[in-house]
């Protein structure tokens, strides 16, 4: 009779784990669903002092063939805007990039852009008619952006604007189009902590 | 598999082999409150065969309308259109599921009962078998001549000597024996062979639920992704240079591995001649790729059926096309366009392909727009534009410029494939027909576009799917075990002496009985097994061997 | 590699060959029935041993599958054992069932030479469309039904099983012809060879068990009306094939057969899926079709050892998984567009 309870237990908890289990499969199996668009305002990351994680030294060419590297920006707050001429949601973002480099510029803020999946030509047209100065780096293979991504940044929307801050830790990034007041505000918390 | 659910109306209490009302929950007897009498009614529903079988009709025709109807998980793109198509149906469609079967929660039930109804007879079931492998076979029932086989000899030993001769050879072939209690008079040997026949059967029941388990970790841990990649073009596995990305529940981007990729070269070759003029011979992808920015780069030819393995994903080749180069020039002079351009294939018979160019002006309203048609080996029909082989062997495109606003600086996406033109105007009626090298100058001084030359694209699939592996392990051992439980037979032979009526010597009987013979086969093996342990006999003299009339219709001498 | 035209042309000879000696086999079996000695006399002698046999063995209640109806009253044998004389057991049949027997393995043979000579044609397996398909899952049926022929001395099988290859075969060459060419590169992978083979193997193997189950009903049907007194017993056409009882015991042992190779064959699809999609399983119309057989085919299996499922239910089952995957082979993967559409029959 004992013997017999102890089966009947054994049976209901294996019955019952593979309804739990089989549960959980059902209703986690339907993946979640494909790239979110991104559209103005999306996103702001803000890293607080001290957890703010380091930014890789990345290297590269700009769109005129020049060398950048992003160490030489150290001692100064740098605002880093991940785009590419194919993606509206960069273009219309543009004319507030211009109009920070001419406001924050003069104060020492540096301005860079990584320009993604795309041609110098397209890129260099579109930098042109929306009035910014700063250089860019070709980033066409996305290799920048799987620095920032080994650093523990994750830069998983294009546009994503990072700032970064004098000793060259991440303050936070506003993944999406980015709007003239969240980036002063991550200008700002770069300020504050250095 | 046949018998997991076993049929417990069916034990007839007076045979051989009635112990095998397996599959009942045991300890049943007894216990008499009410509520946990109806639990046991409805687990045994549950458990029972019948209920089974019905929830086995239901996954198969539950399945059916998956098949029919266009699923989000395979082509999301074909729901949309059946939307369209279908607008008042659709929507109710959609409240039942109909769209994504498979991850529906009324498939999910048919499959979850069916997997406690299996488990519920399995596991009782794991317990029987420890349990019979514990008992020795039964004793030898009284007159093996009334067993469905059997046979006999007359041997010149005792019945005893006997007796252990034949348990000797049984023992021999790996029978588990029984014999009588010392000191009887009673000459006997039981064996019983196939107990691979249960664990086989065990083996799939169980097999299957794994199959199910790993599938269910493929879908939390794995993740697929897409990207479309021009010749020359490179990636780095990060979300934001996805096309696509699916993650399982527990995935987020930071668990991608960051290898990158670049698309060297894309080969593809086409039968020149015959009835099959123009099907595909072969697609190459030629690609570099890294295990991680500045890691030790590498190279593969990715083609179908042969995948690249890096970092724990494989890299699949699953599309390809054509990308034309296009140089875009404003009024002014400037550059405002210079990329090679996917186009999608309209025809995966003679890629005739459609797409636009997008070259924003320098100014609001200056920009330029493109619709364009793509033939890789073109001819003129009648003054339209057809292709007539898949390969670029005379490529042309033929375009419609036109001018005005883009939208592209609105900051609203769009798709790359498609032309907003409700704020352009179109410079030409008529479309321009480019081959590699030549400008249009549009009319009105609006700039001009040079067709430069042609790429071609892949599309690739990233998968990571951690459920494979076991799913496949699974998969083999359901079948091992099918193929146990459908060719191993569960068979028991006796052996019974007596002294002859001579005074010297004994009559031996050999008795046999299976009880699952889905393979046949049975018969021939006692026959053969009968007369080897005839022919054990030290003696055994021209009378000794079996009898001229065995009391089966088995052959004998076969 | 181009196509070898003169295997091609022999190919396509031996096939129509073949389909000529297959008629002529149809027409033997026939033949059998109308001029023949009956089956029934020439077993009566074995019967009654057997009858024993199927008392004492039959009311275990362990052996699930095997039972079936043979617990309630004692029934005809099974099909006598194989003996060594199986050749001379189809000459003491008659003339027209030793024409009948020539035919269907010279048939056979042919046949078997003109899927060979196609896969030498186009320099792999011979089973890359619909028609190189079929002609195919053809051959294993027939090859399978020599087997059964000699096996279980079946003759009385003949006319439906060689008859349903005859029409099979005639379709595929008058409808579905395909001439030899090199395969698309999805299909370039030794998988195709297995997991066609495996899916041909069983489909050839769960055709000649659907005809066995398709003439278990009939004999079933005119046993019920004799035991209701509504047929005279003895009718000619029944007498001359086996009995319902050897009829369910032969069709379950084909399904036992055919069963594994099936799930092997999805098996090996899986794997194959897995090397040129990405995905193992991704319920493809054809993927979900196979599966929905699979099923029905288990129900099958487990409804042989269900009380008040057995006999004709059962078979019904059976014949309703056949039918499922007639309609995958015939009806999905050519009608709805699916990553399998590889049949060639509408380009």
């Amino acid at each position: 009779m004992f013997k017999a309870k102890r089966r009947t237990v054994v049976t209901t908890t294996a019955v019952a784990a593979v309804l739990l289990g089989g549960a959980l499969a059902a209703t986690l199996l339907t993946s979640g669903s494909g790239k979110a668009s991104a559209s103005a305002g999306d996103g702001i990351v803000e890293y607080p002092a001290g957890h703010r994680p380091l930014a890789p030294d990345v290297t590269g060419t700009s769109l005129t063939g020049s060398p950048i590297r992003l160490s030489s920006y150290q001692g100064k707050t740098l605002v880093l805007n991940f785009w590419g001429s194919w993606c509206p949601p960069c273009r219309g973002e543009g004319t507030t990039f211009a109009e920070l480099d001419k406001s924050y510029g003069p104060k020492g803020v540096a301005f860079l852009g990584d320009d993604v999946a795309d041609t110098p030509a397209n890129a260099l047209s579109f930098t042109r008619s929306a009035g910014i100065t700063y250089p860019s780096i070709s980033d066409n293979g996305y290799l920048v952006v799987a620095d920032f991504s080994q650093a523990g940044v994750q830069v998983s929307d294009t546009p994503t604007t990072v700032v970064i801050d004098k000793t060259g830790h991440v303050v936070g990034m506003v993944l999406g189009a980015a709007l003239y007041s969240q980036v002063t505000t991550l200008i700002n918390d770069a300020a504050v902590s250095s | 598999m046949t018998d997991v659910h076993a049929p417990q109306s069916e034990s007839q209490p007076g045979s051989v082999a009635a112990e095998g009302a397996a599959g009942r929950l045991p300890g049943g007897a007894g216990r008499p409150a009410p509520s946990a009498g109806w639990l046991r009614w409805g687990w045994r529903q549950l458990t029972s065969m019948r209920t089974a079988l019905v929830l086995l009709f239901l996954l198969a025709l539950g399945s059916i309308p998956g098949s029919i109807l266009p699923q989000e998980g395979t082509d999301a793109g074909a729901v949309q259109q059946y939307y369209v198509s279908h607008p008042g149906l659709a929507p109710w469609l959609n409240r039942l599921d109909l769209f994504n079967v498979f991850a529906s929660p009324w498939f999910a039930a048919i499959y979850l009962l069916l997997f406690a109804s299996l488990v519920g007879c399995v596991v009782p079931r794991c317990f029987k078998l420890v349990g019979t492998a514990r008992t020795p076979p039964p004793r030898a029932p009284r007159n093996l001549a009334r067993l469905p086989h059997s046979s006999s000899y007359a041997s010149a030993l005792p019945p005893e000597a006997a007796v252990a001769r034949a348990a000797e050879i049984l023992g021999g072939q790996r029978f588990r024996l029984r014999r009588p209690d010392a000191g009887g008079t009673d000459y006997w040997v039981s064996a019983e062979k196939g107990y691979l026949r249960e664990v086989g059967n065990l083996l799939f029941h169980l097999a299957l639920l794994g199959v199910l388990l790993s599938i269910a970790a493929g879908g939390l841990f794995g993740y697929k992704a897409d990207k479309l990649l021009v010749e020359g073009q490179s990636f780095a596995d990060t979300t934001s240079a996805l096309d696509e990305f699916h993650p399982g529940r527990l995935v987020s981007g930071s668990d991608l591995p960051p290898f990158t990729m670049t698309l060297n070269k894309f080969t593809a070759t086409y039968i020149q001649s015959g009835q099959s003029l123009g099907q595909p011979e072969n697609f190459n992808a030629n690609v570099s790729y890294a295990s991680s920015p500045g890691a030790k780069p590498g190279t593969y030819n990715i083609r179908i059926n042969d995948p690249l393995s890096v970092d724990s994903l494989k890299v699949y080749l699953i599309g390809h096309g054509y990308a034309p180069e296009f140089k875009v020039t404003s009024a002014d002079g400037s550059v405002t366009y210079n990329a090679a351009t996917p186009f999608i294939p309209a025809s995966t018979s003679t890629f005739l392909s459609d797409g636009v160019v997008k070259a924003p002006g320098a100014a609001t309203g200056t920009d330029l727009g493109f619709m364009g048609v793509f033939v890789p080996t073109a001819i003129s029909n009648n003054g339209t534009l057809e292709s007539i082989f898949p390969a670029a062997d005379d490529p042309a495109v033929s375009l419609i410029a036109y001018y005005g606003n883009l939208g592209l600086n609105d900051g609203v996406p769009q798709s790359v494939y498609q032309l907003d033109t409700t704020r352009m105007t179109k410079l030409s009626a008529a479309p321009h027909l480019l081959t590699p090298g030549q400008t249009w100058t549009l009319p009105n001084g609006k700039g001009s576009v040079t067709f430069v030359g042609v790429k071609q694209w892949v599309s690739l699939a990233i998968t990571y799917d951690p459920g494979q592996v076991p799913a496949l392990v699974c998969g083999m051992l359901a079948l091992a075990g099918l193929l146990l439980s459908f060719f191993v037979r569960r068979r028991r032979v006796f052996v019974r002496a007596v002294p002859a009526a001579s005074g010297t010597g004994s009559v031996v009987t050999v008795g046999g009985l299976t009880r699952s013979d889905a393979s046949g086969g049975f018969e021939e093996e006692f026959t053969e097994l009968a007369a080897e342990i005839a022919a054990a006999e030290p003696n055994a003299g021209p009378n000794a061997g079996p009898t001229a009339e065995p009391s089966n219709k088995s052959e004998p001498g076969a | 590699m181009p196509v070898n035209l003169g295997f091609a042309t022999a190919s396509n000879d031996f096939l129509i060959a073949a389909l000529l000696i297959y008629s002529l086999a149809v027409l033997a079996f026939a033949g059998n029935y109308a001029f023949g000695r009956p089956r029934r006399k020439e077993e009566a002698k074995a019967a009654a041993p057997a009858a024993q046999l199927a008392t004492v063995g039959g009311g275990s209640a362990l052996a699930g599958g095997e039972p079936s109806a043979t617990a309630a009253a004692p029934v005809p044998p099974a099909f006598p054992a194989p003996r060594p004389g199986a050749f001379r057991a189809i000459r003491e049949a008659g003339p027209w069932v030793t024409a009948a027997v020539s035919f269907s393995a010279l048939g056979a043979l042919v046949h078997l030479a003109a899927v060979v000579c196609r896969g030498l044609a186009v320099h792999r397996a011979p089973w890359g469309n619909m028609y190189e398909f079929i002609t195919a899952l053809t051959c294993v049926a027939a090859i399978f039904f020599c087997y059964v022929l000699v096996r279980f001395r079946a003759w009385a099988l003949g006319v439906f099983v060689m008859g349903a290859v005859v029409i099979a075969l005639g379709l595929a060459e008058t409808l579905i012809y395909t001439p030899a060419g090199p395969l698309v590169p999805a299909l370039q992978s030794y998988w195709l060879s297995i997991h066609v083979t495996a899916m041909t193997l069983a489909t050839g193997i769960f055709f000649v068990a659907a005809v066995l189950g398709i003439m278990y009903l009939v004999a079933e049907r005119y046993r019920k009306r004799v035991e209701a007194g509504k047929a005279k017993p003895g009718n000619g056409l029944i007498a001359r094939i086996p009995s319902a009882a050897q009829l369910d015991k032969l069709t379950y042992r084909t399904v036992v057969f055919g069963f594994p190779v099936w799930t092997f064959g999805v098996i090996a699809g899986a794997i194959w899926a897995d090397q040129a999609w990405g995905r193992y399983w991704g319920w493809d119309p054809v993927e979900t079709w196979a599966f929905i057989t699979w099923v029905i085919y288990a129900a099958y299996l487990h409804a042989r050892a269900t009380a008040g499922w057995r006999g004709a239910r059962a078979h019904y089952i059976q014949l309703l998984g056949f039918a499922s995957l007639v309609t995958n082979m015939l009806v999905v993967q050519v009608f709805i567009t699916g990553m399998h559409s590889y049949a060639g029959v509408s380009g």
